[in-house]
């Protein structure tokens, strides 16, 4: 997973439409900080890069290689899983 | 109790085309007519989300049995549900697959009795390995989320690592490694199919390798038979704190074993709510909090986290279904539980007749 990468929710995984899991197969993951904006913006379509930007206008005043390194952290740790693919 | 159940499992029917040496179902099983129909298992699902569950498994038997198993998936879908199948895949087809995974249906386990195709037909007391074989590369096209379970005992443990590579070829999303259970039917062939101490200790490494070279392909989950544990583990979550089973007939269970401890009574998804069934029937009351607890578990930290282990497993090898469970090392009838890890002599297998 890197800046460039594409990356998008594995089959069998998405974001609970209220609250704050994420529903895998067998299981549920807890988003805590940041997790759920962020998956909320892996569609397959966007970009790390693009995901961050978009944050970054979200969310006014927080540091933006802060903000580079959740994301990537979050999305590498969850490829690992198997939850989201690239 | 404030929280209400996280899963639910449905057993939709008990009809099933395998006779698996292991079945973990009753042995006296719920007869097809007098199954739930579409409306009560939609209400029932609707019942369940408003409760906070997240997750819908849909079991069975065999869950193909139900012609209307895409209106089932739908409602558990349109009440919020993620949407789970565990199928031995006998029934299934392209078509019919498209058309669960249209009503939403999200994730898909099919379990292999064994590499060999001789032995899975033997395992499961009916040819059904060459049919799931055939089956996954339409499951792999339709886009669901797709589990193999690995179904290991002591006929087949020794060949796991071939058992690996075979389903690592199949290339589903994850593997779970899963003892049997020895519950239900699967009691009648302990003998034959609990693994020996050895087994299980070599079966180790073999896992852990290959969980570090599928790492981030395919996810593998191994479920440790706890007859081989020092410590119980927690049921399910510990008794009424997280699951609630439904059987065919509409009766909620704790777990689907509690219907071998004696005196326990169901109430039905016919006559009561879910959510009374959940907080007032007797049957999830039952081992909730500690009071009914032996008093070496209630001096035990580790009450918080296994809840004095399995209350099935405590009456099935105690005959008492408050006792500590006897894979605790402080259960007096520890012992027996050790007796019952050493190698067995060759005994006669007994089927599921149906
Ligand atoms: S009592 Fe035993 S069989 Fe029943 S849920 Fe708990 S672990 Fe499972
Ligand atoms: S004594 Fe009871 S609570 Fe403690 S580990 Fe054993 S079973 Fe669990």
């Amino acid at each position: 997973m890197e800046l460039s990468s594409v990356p998008r929710m594995a089959a069998g995984c998405r974001v609970h439409a209220t609250q704050d899991v994420l529903l895998i197969p067998e299981g549920t993951l807890n988003l805590t900080g940041s997790a759920r904006e962020i998956l909320l913006r892996v569609d397959g379509e966007k970009s790390v890069e693009r995901v961050v930007a978009e944050l970054l206008q979200e969310y006014e005043g927080v540091d933006a290689r802060e903000m580079q390194a959740d994301v990537l952290g979050l999305l590498r740790r969850l490829e690992e899983r198997g939850v989201v693919r690239a | 109790m404030a929280a209400g159940p996280l899963s639910l499992i449905a057993e939709v029917t008990h009809r099933c085309p395998l006779h698996c040496l292991y079945c973990s179902n009753p042995v006296e099983m719920q007869r097809a007519e007098a199954e739930l129909g579409t409306e009560e298992w939609a209400r029932v699902f609707g019942e369940a989300a408003a409760m906070g569950a997240l997750h819908l498994h849909l079991t069975g038997g065999e869950p193909l049995a139900r012609k209307d198993l895409p209106e089932l998936i739908r409602s558990g879908r349109a009440a919020g549900l993620y949407v789970n199948m565990i199928t031995s895949g006998v029934g299934m087809t392209e078509d019919r697959l498209a058309g669960l995974v249209d009503a939403g249906l999200e994730h898909l386990q099919l379990s292999f009795q064994d590499v060999e195709e001789t032995s899975a037909n033997y395992i499961a007391g009916t040819r059904a390995h060459a049919l799931k074989e055939a089956l996954v590369p339409v499951i792999r096209r339709s886009g669901v989320a797709f589990t193999i379970n690995l179904v290991v005992h002591r006929m087949n443990l020794d060949r796991l690592e071939e058992f690996l590579a075979y389903a690592e070829a199949l290339g589903p999303d994850r593997l779970e490694i899963a003892h049997v259970q020895y519950y239900g039917w699967a009691l009648k062939n302990r003998a034959l199919l609990m693994p020996t101490e050895e087994q299980v200790r070599r079966s180790l490494p073999v896992i852990e390798a290959a969980k570090a070279r599928l790492k981030g392909r395919i996810h593998v989950e191994a479920v440790f038979p706890d007859y081989f544990g020092s410590f119980p583990k927690a049921c399910m979550g510990g008794w009424g704190r997280r699951t609630m089973l439904i059987d065919p007939v509409g009766q909620a269970l704790p777990c689907h074993a509690a219907g071998v401890i004696p005196g326990m009574v169901f109430d039905s998804v016919r006559e009561r709510g879910l959510g009374w069934i959940w907080r007032e029937s007797a049957a999830f009351e039952r081992f909730r909090g500690d009071e009914w607890m032996s008093d070496t578990c209630l001096a035990c930290p580790r009450k918080e986290q296994d809840f004095s282990g399995c209350r099935c497993q405590a009456f099935l090898l105690t005959g008492d279904a408050a006792a500590m469970d006897p894979v605790c090392v402080y259960s007096p009838e520890h012992e027996r539980l050790v007796e019952l890890r050493r190698p067995q002599p060759e005994l006669l297998p007994v089927w599921r007749e149906l």
